[in-house]
């Protein structure tokens, strides 16, 4: 512990340099910026930047791209509250209280929320890192395929129940979303699945394009079919007076903060998109644990400070993996991992003793960025709640704009425009028809780890299922799962006795 | 039966049965050693067996299974959403030849256009100033090789 404190001091000394504090500040900028910009998330984000940091020497570069992911979660929720568009995929469940806020001239305080409880969940997360890393990344090292496995069901099952108005629908989304997810080349034997001879479609379907596609594209299109008058009527602009939280905001709020930093945290450390799931959780536990659930979906200030300090504190514990296993966890940090490895770092279990500037001075900026960014946020509130007096016509070009240029920084491909214009008409079409996009991207990018672990499971207990129920981490996240889907069940059985009326949550009622 | 609930209902389906069908023309192996289209073959099932609840709730309960909104009254626009897709596709599609910086000026002109801004002072300086901040921004400062296009910029 003390060895531990003593290179976080060096760490500091590192990251407290003129140089590196300047990238960290440039970073956290960019990061806020790329966050707030509809259709611009952390990947494209960081994808966008890595070129931009070659000539700098690894640990800056590494500050400075670390410092766009945890800035991007920062303002991802702006555009969540502001505009009800994700500015990334952590921020999908902010959008369902935050935007209610806004609707109801509250976006102020959701902003501030946001910005607060992310700092608060950045800073106890980071010092988890520093202190916890070595034993928690033992115990997820513990986690085999089919704790894998079966946590990631349990992913999933969570996100249907707590998306849209029913399960059904969630779970045929996630269903479709695991299906374009075995598009391209078998993780397991190297056959290439429905590429239909494409070979863009080797390497699958650009986990981005899907997500700009569905939440960016998607979004505006279904803002560009309201008639023109419409289109100018519904900008919204808050009151400066009503920028920033109340008393009363902070009580309903630190509980959830504190909870969603041990989610967060917590779900950080195992596999998937950390931020997602940990949002997700969050969201569900503060629904159930608050005396108000009914209040969930129309405008909860829990709804949006629990689950923003998940999503930061999973953010900066997915680090662990990255660092320590060398296996990304997350999409922005499979980004990370192609950064370093562009600057001759190769991380794993001896890249702290073999970079140690690089690994305590990363993490020591991260408390400074986390500490810039409350400062750049939190006064600037009202700055970013500008956005919305932007009218909607200039706005949704160029949120188009963005998202096109956003897609084609990934990869430099005309053919990814494509797959994300494809995207965002299905996204429209889903909008309209009434279901939701959140389960189908969670599952696209959970899909191929999923399919693995539970061919790695049979492959283990030579073709018996009963592996699964055998290990008792992968059975509890089985029983969890399997009370999450008879949550709706009961709701029915209780409603259709005429007990259940008070049951019906806001997003929750009539799942099945 | 719901209309909407019927159309997406049996869309689902049919996008799991096509999933079921190109599974079976790769190999499937056995549980011990599953082959690559063993997990797609049971999504297509699993997704077919979804959409048939969906469709059989929907024809039982002869309303809407999702406590989806009654319809807006706000009136739709699908002439607007075709020009504003086609308008894209466009762009998209002569992306490379025209370069990133025209291609951002025309498009965000087209499409202010469509969505009804009608001053034309206004929608040529914003297109056109937009469009310089983004050339500096991303090709200038941040060198990424975006397409340059015929006019070579």
């Amino acid at each position: 512990m003390f060895e531990s404190l003593q290179h976080l001091i060096t760490g500091f000394g590192i990251a407290l340099t003129i140089h590196n504090l300047f990238y960290c500040l440039i970073g956290a900028i960019i990061g806020t910026l790329i966050g707030v910009l509809p259709g611009l998330g952390p990947i494209a984000g960081i994808a966008l930047l890595i070129p931009a940091t070659y000539n700098l020497n690894a640990t800056s570069a590494i500050i400075m791209l670390a410092g766009i992911y945890y800035g991007a979660m920062y303002g991802g929720s702006t555009t969540s509250i502001l505009l009800n568009v994700p500015g990334e995929t952590a921020s999908v469940i902010t959008c369902i209280d935050g935007y209610q806020m806004a609707q109801k001239g509250r976006a102020g305080p959701a902003l501030a929320t946001c910005a607060i409880g992310s700092f608060i969940a950045g800073s106890i997360a980071i010092l988890g890192l520093v202190f916890l890393a070595p034993p928690l990344a033992e115990a997820a090292l513990a986690f085999g395929p089919p704790e894998y496995f079966s946590l990631m069901v349990f992913g999933f099952i969570v996100l249907c129940n707590v998306t849209g108005s029913s399960l059904i629908k969630s779970l045929m989304m996630a269903v479709v979303g695991l299906i374009i997810g075995t598009m391209g080349i078998d993780p397991v034997t190297g056959d290439a699945r429905f590429t239909f001879g494409s070979m863009s479609l080797l390497s699958g379907i650009e986990f981005v394009a899907v997500a700009i596609g569905l939440f960016g594209i998607g979004e505006v299109l279904t803002n560009v079919e309201k008639p023109l008058e419409f289109l100018e009527g519904k900008v919204l602009v808050p009151r400066l007076r009503e920028l920033y939280p109340t008393l009363q905001d902070f009580k309903k709020s630190i509980g959830p903060i504190l909870r969603g930093t041990g989610i967060g945290f917590g779900v950080g450390l195992v596999p998937g998109p950390a931020p997602v799931i940990a949002t997700y959780s969050s969201y569900m536990v503060e629904r159930k644990i608050s005396r108000n659930p009914e209040e969930f979906g129309k405008g909860a200030i829990e709804g949006v400070a629990g689950p923003e300090s998940a999503n930061n504190s999973a953010c900066q514990s997915a680090f662990i993996p990255l660092f320590v296993l060398g296996i990304p966890f997350a999409p922005p940090t499979a980004i990370l991992l192609g950064a370093l490895l562009i600057h001759g770092v190769s991380p794993g279990p001896l890249m702290i003793g073999q970079h140690p500037a690089l690994f305590w001075g990363v993490i020591a900026s991260m408390y400074i960025g986390n500490f810039i960014l409350l400062i750049l946020n939190l006064p600037f509130v009202p700055l970013f709640a500008n956005i919305l007096r932007i009218p909607k016509k200039v706005l949704l070009p160029l949120v188009i704009l963005f998202c096109i240029t956003g897609m084609y920084t990934v990869n430099n491909s005309v053919f990814d425009i494509w797959m994300m214009l494809l995207f965002g008409g299905i996204g429209f079409l889903m909008r309209k028809l009434d279901y939701e996009g959140a389960p189908l991207l969670l599952a696209l990018v959970l899909g191929p780890k999923l399919e693995v672990a539970f061919r790695q499971s049979l492959m283990i207990s030579h073709g018996d299922f009963r592996i699964f129920l055998d290990r008792p981490i992968s059975m509890g996240f089985l029983l969890a799962t399997l009370l999450f889907l008879l949550i709706p069940v009961f709701r029915i059985i209780l409603k259709s006795t005429g007990k259940g009326g008070g049951f019906r949550g806001s997003t929750g009622g009539n799942k099945a | 039966m719901n209309r909407d609930e019927a159309i997406g209902g049996i869309l689902i389906f049919l996008f799991g049965a096509v999933t079921a069908y190109c599974s079976l023309s790769i190999p499937l192996g056995t549980f011990r050693a599953a082959g690559s289209g063993l997990f797609p073959l049971g999504l297509g099932i699993l997704l077919m067996g979804l959409s048939i609840v969906l469709l059989a709730k929907a024809y039982v309960q002869r309303k809407p299974i999702s406590e989806k909104k009654p319809r807006s009254e706000v009136p739709r626009s699908t002439k607007q959403v075709i020009f504003f897709i086609g308008a894209i596709v466009l762009a998209t599609l002569f992306f490379k030849p025209l370069g990133y910086p025209l291609m951002w000026f025309l498009l965000l002109l087209a499409l202010l256009r469509i969505l009804g801004v009608r001053r034309w002072v206004y929608t040529l300086s914003l297109s056109f100033l937009t469009a310089t901040g983004a050339y500096f921004l991303f090709v200038l400062w941040l060198q990424i090789p975006l397409p340059k296009g015929w006019i070579g910029l």
